[in-house]
This record gives C-alpha cells, structure tokens and sequence, in this order.
C-alpha cells in the first residue's frame, strides 16, 4: 500500500512538471506535497495555502534567515525550517514530510496532539495567534538589546503588531444605535479573518454583506446604553473598517445539530470568484475600494468536521495547483467550480471551499 | 434528515409576482423538460440555454424552442401560454405529457456535450431551419431540426480550438456566416458552406487594436475560420449583436464588457465589472443601453451614447447568468405603449424572435441617435415614435432568484459622479442605515434606498393596466436617494432632450484614453473612478423591481416574448410566466378562458 503510494508520487511529480513544461516552470518555485502523519490534512492543506501567500512565506523564510541556530526550537522555527526546506529543493516538484512541525504541534497544544481529524480553520487560528506572540516575545526580549526591532511600530497602548498583523490584520467597527437616545457608539475589533455563515445558492459576497447586516438587538440580548444608563433595544452592524492585506474568510459549515447532538455539514453552493471587492466596508473606511485576488481555497472535503479530508487549491504563477497531501496537480481555473458546493440540500457529502485566501492587488 | 429543512425551506419558490402592470403567472402545464425528470447524473454542468425561432409554417403555431440540457439537446413546439388556453377545455396534463415525448428533434451526444446554440431567423421556413449548436470540447454543429438532414460539423478535429464554445450566433446580415466564442477567450467567424481544413490554421494579424485583435487564416485557398479574434484576457463569457447589426458587445472572464465596430473591427466602448468576470450581455431594443450581469452579484447599465456606467443593480444574493431587456414593457417618450399603433412589418419582427426585436424600425433612430456628431441631439420626427424612456429588463442568478428592473429616465439622465461623493452617500447611510423603522431583513445596501416594493402597494386607481402605462410617481420607488433632486423636473420634455450631456461625454474619453495604455494587471484598478467603472458611490444603485425565487435549481436564462416571459434553471425545467392579462385564471373553473384569452393569439 506505501509502496504504491510512492510510486504513484514519483509519476506524480515527474507528471506535473511535465504538465507545466521545463520551460514554464517558474524559477525559484517549488511545488512539493506533504506527507501525511495521519489525520494530517487539516495541517497540510493551510500549510500549503500559507506557503503560497507570498508575504507570508517571505516573512517566515526572513525570520528563519534571521535566527539561524541562535533560537530554541518553537512552532515558527519549525515552519521555518520547513519552508526554507521546501524552499531550497534541488528538484522542483517531490514530496517532503513535515514530521518536526507535526511533532512541535502535538507537543505544544494537546487538541492537537490525537490522530484526529482537526478544524482547519481552528489550526490556521491557533499557528498565525501563536506565530504572533512568538513575535511579540522576541522583541520584547531583543528590545534592551538591540533597541526596537521594527522602527515603524511604536508602542501605542496595545502590543505591537508583528508582521503577522501587517498581513492579515483588518479591523471591523462595530456601531451599535440605541433605539431610545439614538446615539450612535462605535468600537473597533480588530481580526485576523472573518467567520461568516453560509446560505444555499449564494455567493461570498451576498455572505459577507449578510455578516455587515444589521441586526436588533432586544429581549435577553438588551445593549446597555452609556448614556441611558440602562439597558435598552439596540441596533447593531459591523463593517470592515481596515482592509487587510491577506483577506482570510472562513465559511462557517460545520453547524451544530440540536437534534443531532453533533456537527454537520453545510454543502451549501457559495460561489466565491478570483476578483473580490468588499461591499461592506465603514463609511470611514481607509481604502474601501481595494481590489483582491484569489490566491488560495482550502477546501474540505466529506460530511463532517471530524471525518472527510482536506485539500487545498493554490495560485502560482498565474496557474492553479492542486495539494492533496503528498499528491500535487496542475488544475484549470474552471475547475475551481467544483469546490463551490452543491445546490442539493439532501447531499452533505462535498467537496467545498472552506477557507478563501484573497489578496490585496495594491 | 430532520436537519435538512434548514436554510432551503425559508424561500418559497414562488409561481407568481406582482408588477405595476399586473400578475405575471407561471404556466404550469407550459414547462418543458427533458420527458423523464430523473436526478441527473452531475458530471455535465452546462448552463440549460433556450433558442427560439417563428416558422410561418401551416400549423399556426410558429414558435419552435431549442434547450440543450447535459448531453441532450431538445427542439419542441413552443406554443407559450397559447399551450393552457387550449387545455383547459380539455386534460391539460395528459396532453402535457404526450407533447413532451414528441420532440421536434432530441439529440443525445457523447464525450461532448451542447452549451449554446442559435436558429438561424434569415433562412427558416415551414420546411427547414438552421440551427447551430456549440460544445464543450470545442466542436460546433450545424442541423435542421425538421428536416433532419445535411448536418455539418466544424472544428471537427477541434484544430481551431480545443476549449469549450461559450457562445454562438448568426451574424445578421449575413445569412451565411457565425460567430463562435470560445473559454480559451477567442471567436471565431465561419462560413457555413466552407471546410475547416485539415491541419491547424495559421493566422496572421489582421487588425491589431487595444486589449484585442483580429487575425485572419494564412492559407491560399478559403477556409474557416474567417477570422479569429483575440479578446481580453480568459475566457469569453457571451456576445450580442446590437439591434442595427452593426456593433458587437462582447463580455468575459476579465470582467471587462468591450464593444466593437462588427464591420471596422474597432473597439469603441469598454467597461469594467465592479469585481469579477462578467458572465451575460444584452442590448436595449433602441440600442442605447447595454446590460451586464455578472460576479458582482450586480447588473450593471453602460450607455453606448454616452460610454459610461450610468447604473448599477443590486437584488441577487449570487452572479448573475442572464439578463435581458424586455421590449415589450419599455415607454417610449409620448407613452405610447401600444405597439399596434406601429406599422406592420415592426409587428413581424416581433413575433419572429424576441431578441431581433425592433431590429429594422429602430435602425435609423438608432444611427440618429448613435452618429457621433452635431445631429446626435436632434431626434427627428421620425424616430420619436421609438424614442424610449423607461426601459425595462430582467435577470436571473445562480441564487435561483429572478429580478426585474425599471431603467427610468431619471436615471438615465444623472450626470457621472454629480453630488455623490463618499461622504455624501455616507451621512445619508448612518443616518439611514441604523434606522429604528429600518427593517431587519434590509441589507446594508438597501438601506441607502427608499423602499418601497412595488408588489404589495395597490395600484393608485385600482385598476389591473395590462400593459406598462407608465407611472412615473409609481417608477420612483425603485431610485436611489441621489435621484430625488431630478424629481421636481421630470415632467420638463426640454429638459428630456439634453438627455446626454456632452459635457460628460468628453470627460469619458479622456478617461478611456488614459485606461488604453497602461498595463493591463493595473488597468482594471486604475479604472475605479472613471466612466468604465465608478465607485459604488458615483453611480446609482437600483433596487429591483420584482426579486423572487423562482426555482429550486440556479436560473440560467432569461428572455421576454410578447406575451410571456421565460426562465431556464440548471436542472433543465424551461418556465414560461404568462404577462398581466395575458391568460385566465389557471383554473378549470374559470368562466371562459379562451373568450378572455382570444385577444393574444396573434
């Protein structure tokens, strides 16, 4: 059965360079699958997704250049040897398996530390939170040393932003309008990527202007109004008020069952296209206009959150590549549209995009 | 299974709507499908197209319809709501079920499958008709569905192209030649009597221009293709010809709409989509406007005279795969609706084919109108009859929903940009968008707007009007808030005349000039502000009139006939929506149906 598997890899590879032509191959790029340590994918496919966010993984190849051998092994170290090990094959398409991250992962948080299937959205949260505080930790504790290691972010009350923030970061204003004074009161959140609900037969954009609907806010859900000082019916809405760099959207599938007791999933059809502009932007927004591109799809596929697989669809180069683990094909643009969902709500069996990676063009 | 109620049973599939004109209502013994609806084996997910064709044959009912639906292609009688008159003395149904498993033609193909086709309106008879049929390997058929014979096959060897035919017409004015769109982003012209050659065709450039060009085939003796042209950048979505025959709009992947001079070959309009590739074009009967829709989830108005974006439209909750203008509910300036005050031939065209609409009698007031130059302003008193005001046009999506439009005068006149700047549209929002009386289910968007939806407001005196007269005060429910200021002088017929300003016209070009030469990755980013693509904020943003699902399956088409409309959906049910008075109750009851109904039969 293993033996199988790797020959099928080595046909694979030398398939897909065949695919793209010696010619055409980008230079410099490296298209390699992963290995799968069991129930791996969820790590694989954004992995995959991660490595081809171009900022992302020159941030992360800098940071491994940077440090050398002088730090002690963590989660970003360990990405970083794997990109930079990707990175710098000889060959330019194979497999490589990502044992030290899997083991530094299971070491480091116990959710992931099983051979279960995982959330991929879960595991995206909890790399990019803890590359962050990683980042956060070594300039707190270069500071004294080599003064301040990013010159453009100056403390302003909250932790200083990483590189981590520079990429994915957006923020949401929240305004919430008191049905009895009308003020008007507005804070601001700041994410990493937007979680939004789905719908059957709709598109990315119609789930995202759905999430900056405004919604009433009454009965046990009662805002307290500042200058009421009482509880009071509130209306509410969030919009995107700093656009991101990298636009991380989660589409929110996995649904708890009451009368199931468990999660399900919602294959639901949700078109997303390569060329996205936000709709639900502030009125103060600072650049509301900005026109993003589809780079990356992690796309899950299967009937649950705890069976099935994941796969992701990656840009590069201006051509689509399929990762399915240790398995890499070159794919038609057309055929994104197989990753949209089904307009059968009897089926939940799909394969379905399930986190969208866009990136802004300016 | 009790889990899967959840999110598919909150919209009804509705079976009528409500118009300013009346109830349109859906013919349930008028749907065709293939004769045996089994679940579909998905692995085929081309859009279910519908053509239509008049053969003045002996039957009476001239109407022949072609859908394509997976790997079969169906021609059938399309008798419209003609269909249920007749029934209702009878059992409608069982008549209904024999009708369906006697085709005209069926045809089932393998390893390729139907994606478009076209009747050829020139050369159709009683005894033959051409039609055109595009695949998805690339290949293109031609067949007579009533004669059944002498089918020709071009690109056979798929040497001219490999990718999948996205669009396919008769060229009008030529009854011998077609135009084919490919997903590979070319088209191609052919002849229908000429061979495709045996080896690859070689090409050489014809006509070099901006963002496309025009190769003819390097060969010494003719042979198809004609001519091969480049467009944009991916894949073609669709083409339409303008009513004079003489411009060519072509929309696609890139999201970019450009219209052509068929004849000269030269680009002489653009615009960009909002975000995404445009997927569906179609002309105004008076050939003024152009509608797209596409992945935007918006429809979007470009005025042809004016070469900008005078509108856009948001009702789908998805893209949108059809649109098209509805001729027969557009107001021309004097109101006069009734076409049968117009001549004889004009009713003929109607009834050939609802998308050759008006083709002859508003191609001069369309030269009139399109002639760059002094007379551009001058409407004639020939053309006035035609000169339209208020248009009306539909669309359907991939979130199953049918919308329709009103394109009103008021809109149409807006100057680019005047008095919408961001922080005027912004003040207006906050203040109306958290809006204490503002409707939960209102989107953000709508919240800009003055709501009123037009179905559950009576009519002002109560009566059913069968056809659009036009009320005006009744229209202004579906403008956008900048559109109020045109109110007080809507009624001014001189104020009409300066319809397009040449002000905003000189302004146009220099920003297109400007969009021509820089790279083409930074050009649709550039383009954001200028008349080929404003801000959300710089045009207005129409509410439709009608919003309703109308399916279960993703609508694919969308056409209007004179006395119906007709939708497509993916799994390959054709409806057919019977116009405001245009049919009885659907009842067997209903007093006498074919007394209420013998005014339609043409």
């Amino acid at each position: 059965m293993i033996a199988d598997f790797c020959v099928k890899m080595g046909a694979n590879a030398s398939q897909l360079e065949k695919e793209i032509g010696t010619d055409q191959f980008p230079i410099n790029e490296h298209y390699f699958g992963l290995v799968n340590f069991g129930n791996t994918c969820y790590c694989n496919s954004v992995l995959q997704a991660l490595y081809f966010c171009r900022p992302f993984r020159e941030r992360v190849l800098h940071y491994k250049q940077q440090q050398k051998n002088q730090k002690k092994e963590s989660l970003l170290t360990c990405l970083g040897d794997l990109f930079y090990s990707i990175a710098t094959q000889k060959k330019k398409v194979g497999t490589i398996a990502p044992k030290k991250f899997i083991q530094r992962l299971r070491k480091e948080n116990e959710v992931f530390d099983n051979y279960m299937q995982q959330d991929a959205h879960e595991f995206l949260n909890y790399l990019l939170n803890t590359i962050a505080d990683l980042l956060q930790a070594d300039k707190q504790g270069t500071k004294p040393k080599n003064g301040p290691v990013d010159p453009n972010h100056q403390c302003n009350g909250k932790p200083e932003p990483t590189w981590v923030h520079d990429i994915f970061q957006g923020t949401l204003t929240n305004e919430t309008r008191c049905l009895n004074c009308e003020t008007v009161s507005s804070k601001d959140e700041d994410f990493l990527d937007l979680s939004v609900d789905v719908e059957q037969n709709t598109s990315i954009t119609h789930c995202l202007r759905e999430f900056s609907n405004t919604e009433t806010l009454c009965s046990e859900h009662k805002y307290y109004c500042e200058v009421c000082c009482s509880k009071q019916e509130a209306q509410k809405r969030m919009r995107v008020k700093k656009l991101p760099q990298i636009l991380a959207l989660h589409l929110k599938r996995f649904k708890y069952m009451e009368q199931l007791n468990r999660y399900t999933k919602l294959s639901y059809r949700v078109v997303f296209p390569l060329e996205l502009r936000l709709f639900n932007t502030s009125d103060d927004a600072y650049n509301p206009d900005r026109m993003y591109d589809l780079i990356a799809v992690v796309v899950h596929c299967g009937s649950g959150p705890n069976r099935g697989h994941y796969i992701s669809i990656v840009k590069s180069h201006g051509f689509w590549l399929l990762f399915d683990d240790d398995i890499v094909d070159k794919i038609d643009a057309s055929a994104i549209e197989d990753f949209y969902g089904l307009t059968s709500d009897l089926q939940k069996n799909s394969e379905s995009g399930y986190i969208l990676f866009y990136q802004s063009r300016e | 299974m009790a889990a899967q109620s959840e999110g598919g049973g909150r919209d009804e599939v509705k079976t009528q709507f409500v118009t300013r004109e009346g109830t349109y209502k859906l013919m349930p013994l008028s749907e065709y499908s293939r004769p045996n609806r089994v679940a579909y084996n998905g692995q085929v997910n081309t859009p279910v197209k519908t053509s239509f064709i008049n053969l003045n044959d002996q039957s009476g009912i001239g109407d022949k319809i072609c859908f394509n639906h997976g790997r079969e292609l169906y021609v059938y009688t399309y008798k419209g709501i003609r269909k249920s008159i007749c029934n209702y003395d009878y059992q409608g149904t069982q008549d209904m079920a024999a009708d369906l498993t006697k085709p005209i033609d069926k045809r089932v193909y393998k390893g390729t499958f139907p994606t478009c086709h076209d009747f050829n309106m020139f050369t159709a008879s009683g005894e033959g008709v051409l039609l055109l049929v595009g695949f998805t390997m690339g290949q293109v058929q031609l067949i007579d569905p009533i004669r059944k014979d002498g089918a020709k096959l071009y690109n056979e060897e798929r040497l001219v192209d490999k990718s999948k035919v996205t669009c396919i017409k008769w060229i009008p004015g030529s009854p011998n030649q077609f135009l084919v769109a490919h997903q590979s982003g070319q088209m191609y012209v052919y002849k229908d009597e000429l061979p495709c050659g045996t080896t690859t065709p070689h090409y050489q450039v014809f006509k070099p221009g901006d963002g496309f060009s025009v190769h003819t085939c390097k060969t010494k003796s003719t042979r198809n293709p004609l001519y091969r042209w480049i467009v944009g950048e991916g894949a073609i979505n669709a083409f339409a010809f303008s009513p004079c025959a003489k411009y060519l709009a072509v929309v696609g992947q890139d999201g970019y709409l450009r219209v052509f001079n068929y004849d000269s070959m030269e680009l002489v309009g653009t615009m960009k989509s909002y975000f995404g590739g445009l997927l569906c074009v179609c002309w105004s009967p008076d050939g003024k406007y152009i509608v797209t829709g596409g992945e935007d989830d918006l429809v979007t108005v470009w005025s042809f005279i004016d070469h900008r974006v005078v509108c856009r439209g948001r009702g789908h909750k998805s893209w949108v795969n059809d649109v098209a203008f509805d001729p027969h509910t557009s107001s021309t300036e004097h109101d006069s609706f009734d076409f049968s005050g117009s001549d004889e031939d004009f009713m003929q065209h109607v009834a050939k084919s609802n998308h050759s609409i008006l083709r002859e009698t508003l191609r001069d007031s369309l030269r009139s109108s399109a002639s760059k130059g002094s007379n551009r302003n001058s409407t004639d008193s020939r053309s006035i009859q035609n000169n339209l005001i208020s248009y009306r046009f539909g669309s359907v999506g991939q979130d199953t929903y049918l919308c329709l439009w009103d394109l009103t005068e008021d809109i149409l006149r807006q100057p680019i940009g005047r008095n919408r700047s961001g922080t005027h549209m912004s003040q207006n929002a906050s203040s109306n968008a958290i809006n204490p009386h503002a409707n939960k289910a209102n989107s953000v968007g709508s919240a800009y707007l003055t709501t009123n939806s037009l179905p559950n407001t009576p009519l002002m005196d109560g009566n059913i009007h069968p056809s659009a007269t036009t009320n005006l005060t009744q229209k202004f429910a579906t403008l956008t808030l900048g559109d109020r200021k045109d109110k007080e002088t809507h009624h001014d017929k001189k104020e009409h005349k300066r319809n397009f300003s040449l002000a905003g016209r000189s302004v146009d070009k220099v920003g297109l000039l400007k969009a021509n030469h820089v790279r083409p990755v930074d050009e649709s980013v550039k383009l954001l502000g200028t008349p080929a693509c404003p801000r959300l904020d710089e045009v207005p943003l129409l509410e439709p009139l009608v919003c309703k699902k109308v399916a279960h399956e993703r609508l694919t088409s969308v056409g209007f006939r004179e006395e119906c409309l007709v939708t497509a959906c993916q799994e390959g049910c054709v409806y057919t929506w019977a116009r405001p008075g245009k049919v009885a109750m659907p009842q067997h009851t209903s007093a006498l149906p074919r007394a209420s109904a013998g005014g339609t039969v043409v």
